[in-house]
């Protein structure tokens, strides 16, 4: 049953149209682009020509490296390697084979492919579970390195040191040649722009922003980055395919990792996580290079590291931002979208279903118990309180529940499904949600954005636009009423104070729809009248809706108006297990827990 | 007495973060050995006010004063030094560090430890037989406690507490609320605290504020009768 009082943020929350800016800008970027493509050829000489070429090739890589490093905050010097395979799949295809159009498709699909399978297995090594970003940026800088030396060895086939010339290529006028790669860059940088605004690109910033999270929101986080990983890099060979074909030159060092860092200065130059930025970055390096480098190199380079210095000094963000901050200003009515009832969530409270059942479950660190048999079943329809002193093992009995990998033994199922060492995305497929004890939030995104990536799982997100609606379930609605967060949907989550913070984790967490609800001090940092609300929304997720619910919480009035059932947790063992008049009017709980003198043994040992 | 400037003082401060401004030229004054508390709901100010005392945040307008010496400018490094201790919402531990190593880090020289330790210890046992256990494995309520500790071991002229009761059990807060009752007829503490938990704040403190949209909009004594009347009213939803 769909509640329609909650449809209230419909006309209180900020009901802007979503369309406003975002139609317009596309249509005058294309058309730039479109401009810039066509009449190229009589603006520039040949000189430029030939320079702008080449510039344009690189700046399809340079814009890849941004998707990478702007987006997902994944720091790469690789992706010179993948322009290198494209460039060499050219050079050696036309070298060996002779230059007809057929080879020629053959290379390009060898140089996607190759491109493709290798960044397969660089994702695969970067992103495994548990690897953390630097180990992924070591890995971006070992793939030119290795990927260079085999160039280098491979004798006459691949030319080593002085690389593949002279080989025969298209036969194209340099005005072609410029319509080609202008038209491509275009191509990349305006999809790469649409995806990036658009609801699914979001997810992109969210990987950067709290790739934890992520998982707790049933994204699967290393198969978005190794997709993605993919794609940039098939991206970045067909730009190197472009480059050797046109150039009719590939040296090894193209796969470099020099290559490598100059994308990234390129990158940061010209405006780290704007698509455009790095172009103009890519642009303007190589063309001021072309003119000064000739005349005077070492002058050039000082030049060049002092630009380089004084942009990270005084405009961190790169150049972009300040040429188009004047036009920004105005006009800067933020999107938010329309909240709305997603219906289709009531599941008729379903006593007799299993929701949670450990058995056996341990976890050490070392030789550390801090759990030890803990046994613990539970059905839809209850709300079980955990209750324990400080430092008794609740928060690592929740990740247990919600991170397969994490236990040192015993069984966990979710519903019926028995869980394995499966990480938390595949917990919250089998129905749970976990609320963390410190807000876990996606720090530079809106509140509206953060809501968005948790229905990423029930909605597929449009790639290519956003959507003017947001549709939540009616518990996570009342959690942004509550808290007043449903006028506040386009602040930025770093913005919110920590009570708010806290309630907008809460109410991504219901918006999974979540069966199984784990809740780390869902209250904490909210006023005492905020706290009966959540409480009064806690009781109907589990009566109306039959969610089962585990809460950690200290404030036993608020336990005990929201349990059904109480938990004692004491040195990582389960100690009590029944009503809330039983556990708390026990000699035992008033010992360890709840304040007396002799209080102060239990907490430590 | 009325010579001695008070402890802090604050006038028409106004502050707030990029473009934002949260707290609108908010004048307070606590005077030497009273302990203050912030009351109002969420995001109406009160944590960015402690930022905003600790140099953290960039005072916008107005000015602020701690005894003589006047902090409008100093960066919390400075302010730290002028006796001024903040244990912090966001719980800024060293996870790395040893519980010891972190208590540690908040005095001036080394030689000082045991004697402060031996000052709280019986406040926190859990600490005593743990001191090389790295602060990041403790338990959230643990690390709340471990913050609270470093705060006290530095000895301040004024102490500020956001939240510290966040996460602990009933037990703790108790303990907690006579150590700070403790801490001030002892050494004459000044204390600024922000809470949530309104019986805990009135009970440790003699005065309340309550913020709401970045200003002050009600005091009273926090020992009248009437003040948790007042206060519920306003963190009304």
């Amino acid at each position: 049953m769909t509640d329609h009082s909650l449809a209230r943020p419909r006309e209180a929350g900020t009901a802007h149209p979503a369309r406003t800016r975002r139609g317009q800008g596309l249509p005058w970027l294309a058309g730039m682009c479109l401009v810039l493509t066509v009449a190229g050829p009589w603006l520039f000489d040949t000189y430029l020509l030939n320079v702008l070429i080449k510039a344009l090739f690189f700046a399809m890589a340079a814009v890849t490296v941004d998707v990478l490093w702007g987006y997902t905050g994944h720091l790469t010097f690789g992706q010179s390697a993948f322009f290198g395979v494209g460039a060499y799949a050219a050079g050696l295809a036309f070298t060996h084979y002779g230059f007809s159009p057929s080879i020629a498709i053959l290379a390009a699909l060898a140089a996607v492919g190759a491109a493709a399978l290798l960044a397969l297995a660089t994702g695969w090594l970067s992103f495994y579970r548990g690897a953390s970003p630097f180990f992924a940026t070591v890995i971006s800088l070992v793939l030119p390195i290795v990927l260079m030396q085999l160039v280098l060895a491979g004798g006459t086939y691949t030319g080593s040191s002085s690389g593949l010339t002279g080989y025969e290529t298209f036969d194209l006028s340099l005005e072609a040649w410029y319509v080609i790669a202008a038209g491509s860059l275009s191509a990349v940088a305006l999809l790469a722009w649409v995806v990036v605004r658009s609801d699914g690109g979001r997810i992109l910033v969210a990987l950067r922003d709290n790739e934890s999270r992520c998982s707790y929101l049933g994204l699967n986080t290393a198969h978005w980055r190794i997709v993605l990983l993919v794609v940039c890099g098939a991206v970045a060979s067909l730009a190197g395919f472009g480059y050797g074909a046109f150039s009719g030159v590939v040296a090894p060092e193209l796969t470099g990792f020099v290559f490598g860092t100059e994308l990234i200065i390129w990158v940061a130059l010209g405006g780290r996580g704007t698509i455009w930025g790095p172009v103009l970055g890519a642009v303007l390096i190589n063309v001021a290079g072309s003119y000064l480098s000739g005349n005077m190199p070492f002058l050039w380079q000082l030049l060049l590291g002092v630009t380089f210095i004084l942009v990270i000094l005084l405009l961190p963000r790169g150049l972009l931002p300040l040429l188009t901050a004047p036009f920004l200003r105005r006009g800067q009515a933020a999107v938010v979208p329309v909240l709305g009832v997603r219906a289709g969530q009531s599941q008729p409270a379903n006593g007799a279903s299993r929701a949670l059942n450990l058995s056996g479950v341990a976890k050490r660190f070392g030789s550390l118990k801090v759990l030890e048999g803990i046994d613990l079943q539970a059905r839809g329809g209850e709300l079980v309180g955990l209750i324990g002193p400080n430092g008794a093992g609740k928060t690592t009995l929740m990740r247990c529940i919600a991170d397969g990998a994490e236990r040192s033994e015993g069984d966990l199922e979710l519903y019926g499904h028995r869980v394995l060492r499966d990480g938390p995305e595949q917990c919250v497929r089998y129905g749970l949600g976990r609320k963390f004890q410190n807000a876990n939030v996606f720090d530079t995104m809106t509140v509206a954005e953060s809501l968005r990536i948790a229905t990423t799982l029930r909605e597929q997100p449009s790639w290519w636009r956003r959507s003017p609606t947001l549709d939540l379930p009616p518990y996570a609605l009342e959690v942004l009423r509550v808290t007043g967060l449903d006028h506040c949907l386009a602040s930025v989550a770093r913005d919110l104070s920590h009570g708010q913070q806290q309630a907008l984790e809460l109410a991504m967490v219901l918006a999974l729809e979540p069966r199984i609800v784990l809740l780390d001090e869902p209250t904490a940092g909210l006023s005492k009248a905020e706290r009966s609300q959540i409480g009064q929304m806690l009781s109907s997720l589990a009566h109306q809706y039959g969610l089962c619910c585990l809460l950690v919480e200290h404030d036993l009035d608020f336990v005990k108006e929201v349990a059904t059932r109480i938990v004692v947790l004491h040195q990582g063992r389960i100690v009590m297990d029944g009503s809330f008049q039983d556990v708390v009017e026990s000699e035992l709980v008033r010992t360890i827990y709840a304040g007396s003198a002799q209080a102060a043994q239990g907490a430590g040992q | 007495m009325t010579s001695i400037a008070p402890a802090l003082s604050l006038e028409g401060v106004s502050s707030g973060y990029k473009g934002l401004v949260v707290l609108n030229e908010v004048s307070l004054s606590v005077d030497r050995g009273a302990c203050v508390a912030l009351l109002g709901k969420n995001g109406m100010g009160k944590s960015t006010l402690l930022k905003t005392v600790m140099g953290y945040l960039p005072k916008l307008r107005g000015r602020v004063r701690l005894g003589a010496v006047d902090a409008t400018r100093l960066r919390p490094h400075e302010v730290a030094r002028c006796g001024v201790a903040y244990a912090a919402q966001e719980q800024p531990l060293f996870p790395d560090l040893s519980i010891r190593d972190n208590l540690r880090l908040g005095l001036p020289r080394d030689d000082l430890f045991d004697e402060r330790f031996a000052d709280i210890a019986d406040l926190f046992p859990v600490f005593s037989t743990r001191l090389r256990q790295h602060a990041g494995t403790l338990s959230g309520g643990e690390q709340k406690m471990l913050l609270v500790a470093r705060g006290l071991m530095q000895r301040p002229e004024l102490l500020l507490l956001d939240e510290i009761t966040e996460g602990l059990q009933p037990s703790v807060i108790e303990r907690l609320g006579r150590a700070l009752n403790w801490e001030r007829e002892q050494r004459g503490t000044t204390m600024l605290i922000v809470e949530q938990n309104v019986a805990f704040a009135l009970d440790v403190a003699d005065r309340y504020l309550v913020l709401k949209q970045g200003a002050i909009v009600d005091e009273g004594e926090a020992g009248a009768p009437e003040a948790i009347g007042h206060i519920i009213d306003h963190l009304k939803v």
